[in-house]
């Protein structure tokens, strides 16, 4: 009311990023032009087969050793990481469009939509993510398309349902009142005054999902049920060293420490922009 | 001052004290003193540092604030005790009850174990002692059934008893001050003077010394002996309220007393009833379903609530109409009605006779430049995307009266219009002020050239000083441009200071429709009348020459 | 609303939920791509055989027809034949569910402590060292393959220090926690930093609650009021995110069983994808939904148990 709270006066001015934002945006550039010129930098083919070379530890030659046929691993997970990064865009992407659409619709227009998305919702929520993934996975057939397909058929949901929480709350907004005051046409409101406001979680929902989406594109290949050997994926890389790891633990290792990386640059950026946006509420 | 001439030591003595944080200097020296039984009051608009201060008082400033001065109750000093000894002084000797009574309590709680705690900490009573305690204390502050209620939740109780509870918890280990920051703020006003009153009563009968922090200047008046006047963290003036009052010496002070709502009457109200009908509404009804979705509805009746219930108004070409009520009342439903927010379940909304709820296409958009709106929150009522200039703009070029380029001059204009400096054009809501907010959103509805202007509780968010400036812009607005005006507000003596006619609402009907200044001194209606004695007026109003009307623009 | 209507009002959407599932996990099987009768048939069976089994799995019925038998299977708690083991999938179900069960609960054992401990340690001093190192460990435990971790410790604890066994079930009580130790802990590393996110935020939040200025004006000592007035209020959010992570531990438990040998019901799910055995698979899934949905039950009613708002 008149008094404005105590508090607001005592919070410290807003920073614009956090301080492991860049570090963040480092680790993910780091990773894109790994992928990008993986065949300039990589020391050797990743699938070539060097039988006399096999097993071979971490050394001057091979940086993080051979895998059970001689492959070069440190070039084999340069060579993933194109796999996964595209994992990450492709598994996020098609969700997080689909999501948003329909949350922005259902949200704003309510009504026999919104209702049948809430059914959607509900339903889709009773099944845990994984498996159900997984069902459709097996269903359709192990693979890296249908992985992703299955992703964007369940995923879209959760980005739905954020959106529409946003709209909710974005539609009683007093400026929103105003705009239908004022005569603007509902797709004018929708794409001017209600997405630019609800679209922010939803971004930072979104990177942080990259790395849900990472790790379970790595947990299909190593089951056999994602991108599919000889390919170099690191989920699959880990798999193949699985039976190795006690002779040659470096098979496993290197690959999971890549992930883990690139897992870390968009888990540190999703956190960031989450806290920015969780500031820019309460600023 | 007050304790040298009585010679008594005082109960409370503040002196220089001073708050920072960090850089920011919230407060800065205020010292003030407090009598054994006397009701003290702290009045100042937002960022005045009132509420910090007394904070400081209780040690409730969190980690990053520095308070420095002396704070002695009873000759102890409060800022050089440690947590041990504080604990058993918060509660036991001061007792504080807050602006908001719904966020202070603890919502996992009953309302009786909450009253009970502070007895069962500080008099070591035992639960059931203390809840015995509770329970006569409730019936103290005026709640009916207090076995029962005891035993509800915070949610189960409404506002002003939440308020009467949090008063039950502060005062059940008779404390000898009792700090009230904004007590009656977020209540309705018939709530905010049964509260007050309560206040009172409970000083009279056991002498409980009270420090009250408001920006209502009405409301300190009301039950103080004393003010103290603060405004950016300094105390401006204090003394007896009767001297402040009459006799002002500080130029804000003197400013804060000419802003009370009440205190002036705009030229409008006296300019004659004239112009045909403009709206008609005619048995308006609204209802709202609260169903609980697809299975609730199957279990349990969908009941439908009335916010509106056969309402019956008419606004002239050209006139200041005023609508009346509390919260729930329907006011701002019929504001939502009237342009197209909500769909009426009945009767029939009429303007130039034409049925407005049956506009559509070219009609609905001719509908819309005539009829605009001015809404509550500063903030939320502007797209925190767009800029200012942008947000006034945009009406002008979606509705083809002009291409992006030319609008963006208008809107300049607008904004000239509204007294805002050219400077600001280019911020975002978020760098305004709340006075700013309120006057681009005036820019913006009136970028259509309506003829019809609906402000619904346009100033209730604002400090009372910025509220008279928008008022005055907003009389100045309406003759320049000839406007109809409908203003809602809860506050009779602004809509009765302004508007020439007046309606009141209680729950969904009208219960009282009038001349305004006639219904505000002689109020037909009990409600009407309720609403009037609930008023918190400067006692020298009546003394003051101010009934004459005070034309601040020439006309 | 009282606890028992809200009660009533929650089985009656169950039923709505338990049919949709039913749908789902029916559709699963039949919409996918190629003939059923061919996919369970294999590939090398004869036309005969596919004609065979299309009748005798009533796969030329119409599809509404084959849904009712379906559901009226169900009821009946027949949720299909496994075609590799040639058994019932219940029986299966039954055999495979104890060692998952074990699991889950030791997870929880395993994370609730370490949660609460580290989300009271870093909400006591937001934004201080101990918080920020917290949080960004708890950010980068989220980012670890569960099964890369789990191989690394089976290799670390298991075979080079040989302190616990990298594979089985074990028998008796201690053997199944000496033989689950190294599962639990891995999924425990990842579960934890989920929930003390969670909870410290909310401890966070109700730090600056009113109703916490108030306990202190009130004169409340600073442990009176964290274990009276802040923890059960902060409870709340992360009670519900625990219901949520269930759902994901069951899905987490598909890949740590397959990692540490578990004979759990997520090796039996990853062999019976693998080797096709579709009506496994099926009643898997909709066994997996329908203890969920029963864990967000039971979250939802402990919620209203402690929430009075929620019993509206």
């Amino acid at each position: 009311m008149a008094d404005t709270p105590v508090l607001a006066q005592i919070a410290p001015p807003a920073r614009r990023i956090t301080p492991t934002m860049p570090v963040a945006l480092a680790i993910l550039f780091g990773w894109l032009m790994v992928a990008l010129t993986a065949p300039l930098i990589a020391p050797y083919d990743p699938d070539a087969i060097d039988i006399v070379n096999m097993l071979s530890p971490p050394g001057a030659a091979h940086w993080f050793g051979t895998d059970q046929v001689g492959r070069d691993v440190f070039s084999r997970v340069l060579y993933a990481s194109r796999v996964d990064l595209l994992l990450c865009f492709a598994g996020v992407l098609p969700p997080l469009l689909i999501g948003t659409t329909i949350g922005l619709l259902s949200g704003y227009f309510g009504g026999v939509v919104d209702n049948v998305f809430m059914r959607i919702y509900d339903l889709t929520v009773a099944f845990p993510f994984f498996v159900l993934v997984l069902a459709i996975v097996g269903v359709l057939g192990p693979g890296l398309l249908n992985f992703i397909l299955a992703l964007a058929l369940v995923g879209w949901v959760s980005y739905a349902r954020l959106v529409r929480a946003q709209v909710l709350t974005i539609r009683e907004s007093e400026y929103i009142q105003a705009a239908k005051c004022l005569g603007y046409p509902p797709r004018a409101i929708l794409s001017h005054h209600v997405l630019p406001n609800a679209v922010g979680p939803v971004i930072a929902y979104a990177v942080s999902d990259a790395v849900l989406v990472m790790l379970a594109g790595a947990s299909f290949g190593f089951l056999g049920l994602g991108a599919q050997p000889p390919l170099a994926e690191w989920g699959v890389m880990i798999a193949d060293g699985q039976a190795f790891v006690q002779q040659a633990w470096w098979i496993c290792l290197f690959p999971g420490l890549a992930a883990i990386s690139l897992g870390l640059g968009f888990a540190l950026l999703g956190d960031g922009l989450g806290q920015i946006q969780r500031r820019g509420v309460t600023a | 001052m007050n304790g040298l001439e009585t010679g008594k030591p005082p109960l409370l003595e503040v002196k220089d004290l001073s708050v920072s944080f960090g850089d920011f200097e919230a407060v800065k020296t205020v010292s003030f003193t407090l009598q054994p039984g006397e009701i003290l009051g702290i009045v100042g608009e937002s960022g005045s540092g009132k509420s910090v201060t007394c904070r400081a008082v209780m040690r409730l400033l969190t980690g990053a604030a520095r308070a420095q001065g002396k704070v002695a109750l009873d000759g102890q000093d409060l800022l050089a005790l440690g947590e041990e000894e504080l604990c058993a002084i918060r509660g036991r000797d001061i007792g504080m009850i807050f602006q908001n009574p719904a966020s202070h309590l603890d919502p996992l709680r009953r309302i009786g174990q909450q009253v009970a705690a502070p007895m069962i900490r500080h008099l070591g009573l035992g639960r059931r002692e203390g809840l015995r305690r509770a329970v006569k204390l409730l019936e103290d502050v005026g709640i009916r059934e207090p076995e029962k209620r005891a035993r509800s939740y915070p949610h189960e109780f409404s506002g002003g008893m939440k308020q009467r509870a949090m008063i039950a918890a502060a005062i059940g280990c008779q404390p000898k001050l009792l700090i009230a920051d904004e007590p009656t703020t977020a209540l309705d006003v018939t709530v905010q003077a049964r509260i007050l009153q309560l206040l009172k009563e409970l000083n009279r009968k056991t002498g409980l010394a009270m420090i009250l922090i408001s920006h209502d200047l009405g409301v300190v008046a009301d039950i103080c002996s004393h003010v103290v006047v603060m405004r950016n963290g300094e105390v401006v003036e204090q003394g007896p309220i009767d001297d402040v009052i009459n006799r002002p010496r500080h130029a804000y002070t003197k400013l804060l007393i000419d802003s009370q709502p009440g205190r002036k009457t705009y030229g409008t109200a006296d300019r004659p009833d004239r112009g045909a009908p403009l709206l008609e509404v005619e048995n308006l009804s609204v209802s709202f379903s609260s169903g609980k979705g697809l299975f609730g509805g199957l279990a349990g009746n969908s009941n439908s609530f009335r916010a509106l219930d056969g309402v019956d108004l008419t606004i002239n070409a050209g006139e200041t109409v005023g609508i009346v009520g509390e919260s729930g009342s329907g006011k701002s439903t019929l504001a939502r009605s009237i342009i197209r927010l909500n769909t009426p379940s009945g009767g029939a909304i009429r303007l130039d006779g034409q049925d407005v709820g049956a506009l559509g296409g070219e009609a609905l958009t001719a509908f819309r430049r005539r009829v605009q709106m001015v809404f509550q929150n500063p903030y939320d009522s502007l797209n925190p995307r767009l800029t200012i200039a942008e947000a006034v703009a945009e009406p002008i070029w979606r509705h083809g009266l002009a291409d992006r380029k030319a609008a963006q001059k208008e809107a300049d204009a607008l904004l000239e219009m509204v007294e805002l400096p050219r400077s600001l054009r280019d911020r975002k809501p978020r760098q305004l002020s709340g006075g700013q907010c309120q006057r681009v959103g005036l820019a913006r509805a009136l970028a259509l050239k309506p003829q019809l202007l609906i402000a619904d509780e346009i100033t209730s968010a604002l400090d009372v000083t910025t509220q008279a400036q928008i008022l005055e812009l907003l009389v100045k607005l309406q003759r320049e441009r000839s406007l109809t005006l409908l203003y809602i507000s809860h506050d009779l003596s602004v809509v009765s200071s302004f508007c020439q006619r007046v309606y009141v609402f209680k729950a969904g009907r009208i219960v009282e429709e009038g001349v305004a200044r006639q219904v505000l001194s002689t109020p037909q209606d009990p409600y009407t009348q309720a609403l009037v004695g609930s008023l918190a007026r400067l006692p020298s109003l009546q003394t003051t020459p101010s009934a004459e009307p005070v034309s601040i623009h020439a006309t | 609303m009282s606890l028992l209507q809200l009660i009533a009002r929650r089985l009656l959407q169950l039923i709505g939920v338990l049919a949709g599932i039913s749908l789902v996990t029916f559709l699963l099987v039949h919409m996918a791509p190629g003939d059923p009768a061919r996919l369970l048939a294999g590939e090398r069976a004869s036309a005969e055989t596919i004609a065979a089994i299309r009748s005798q799995y009533g796969l030329d019925l119409p599809l509404w027809r084959q849904f009712l038998t379906y559901l009226v299977n169900l009821l009946s708690g027949d949720i299909g034949q496994s075609l590799r083991f040639q058994r019932p999938v219940s029986q299966l179900i039954e055999q495979f569910m104890w060692p998952t069960l074990f699991l889950t609960v030791y997870v929880i054992c395993l994370a609730i402590p370490p949660t609460v401990a580290l989300a009271i340690l870093g909400a006591r001093r937001p934004g201080g060292i101990a918080d920020q190192i917290i949080r960004l460990v708890g950010i980068a435990g989220l980012t670890i393959p569960v099964f890369w971790l789990g191989i690394m410790m089976s290799r670390f604890f298991g075979v080079s220090l040989g302190w616990f066994p990298v594979s089985g079930y074990g028998t008796g009580f201690t053997g199944h926690l000496h033989h689950l130790f190294l599962p639990a802990m891995s999924t425990a590393i990842w579960l934890v930093p989920v929930l003390t996110q969670s909870l410290r935020a909310a401890l966070i939040e109700k730090t600056t609650a009113d109703f916490v200025t108030a306990a202190r004006a009130q004169g409340a000592t600073e442990r009176q009021i964290f274990w009276q007035t802040m923890l059960p209020n902060a409870v709340l959010p992360t009670l519900n995110l625990l219901g949520v992570m269930v759902a994901f531990m069951i899905g987490g438990a598909v890949i740590v069983e397959t990692v540490y040998a578990v004979p759990g019901l997520g090796t039996l799910m990853v062999n019976a994808l693998l080797g096709r055995d579709y009506y496994v698979v099926q009643g898997l899934t909709l066994v997996f939904a329908v203890s969920t949905v029963l864990i967000t039950l039971l979250v939802d009613l402990l919620t209203a148990f402690i929430d009075p708002r929620v019993r509206f």
